[in-house]
């Protein structure tokens, strides 16, 4: 249920989505994730050079799985959270990575996107 | 592959992989129409509740179980709000039947002005 301090409550999940810039609720870690859409997310960020994030594997907390969809109204995992906000799921990041604003949303929280090293590199070429 | 006896086979269709052997054309017929009738009982649910979609298409790509579809609308409904926004509004639509399924893959678009 979504009452008391239970760990999929509102509350606690309020503060998982606020204890870092860039928090992930997924199938599996991002050593190891256990679903293919899981892996993208923590895949695309690899991209992006964010190795620094909070992920939160709901196939070991059956209420945190029903509370994350329950607090973002949004009925599939992985999800991604910027600065406490709920961004989207695997599809969103995935059209974030491919037109830019993924690079964008990082810099508004002080995170260099890797891959603008990596476009710097390609002009010196 | 050697089945005995039944009706010839019937050929595979929209380039879905129909290889296990040992499927009898009974069940390989009725898992064809499950998976007509899956896709198009979401497109219409979809059409009444996007009704200024041009187009939409539904793609179950669980092999036919019904337990993930891929989603393509296209719908002035959708101009000027955000992606999440978008998908929040499939997701509402198909609140229900979403429940029932392992996962689903949402594409939206506003038609080209």
């Amino acid at each position: 249920g979504g009452g008391g301090g239970g760990s999929g409550s509102r509350e606690a999940v309020e503060r998982l989505v606020r204890e870092h810039p860039v928090v992930v609720f997924m199938k599996g870690s991002p050593a190891q994730p256990l679903c293919g859409f899981s892996n993208a997310v923590v895949q695309i960020l690899r991209l992006h050079g964010v190795e620094d994030f909070r992920a939160h594997d709901v196939l070991q907390d059956p209420d945190l799985r029903q509370g994350i969809k329950n607090y973002s109204n949004w009925p599939t995992i992985p999800q991604v959270y910027l600065n406490g906000e709920f961004v989207g799921g695997c599809d969103i990041l995935l059209q974030m990575h491919q037109n830019g604003d993924l690079v964008e949303e990082l810099k508004k929280l002080g995170i260099r996107s890797a891959l603008l090293d990596a476009e710097k590199d390609q002009e010196k070429k | 592959l050697g089945s005995p006896g039944g009706p010839s086979r019937v050929p595979p269709t929209r380039g879905v992989c129909f290889g296990v052997p040992a499927v009898s054309p009974q069940l390989f017929l009725r898992r064809l129409s499950s998976l007509a009738d899956g896709e198009s009982r979401l497109a219409r649910l979809l059409r009444d509740k996007f009704p200024g979609a041009s187009s939409i298409k539904v793609v179950d790509i669980s092999g036919g179980c019904g337990a993930m579809y891929e989603i393509h609308i296209e719908s002035e409904e959708f101009r000027d709000k955000r992606p999440v926004q978008q998908h929040q509004m499939v997701n509402q639509a198909l609140r229900e039947e979403i429940k029932h399924m392992h996962g689903l893959r949402i594409f939206t678009s506003a038609p080209k002005q």
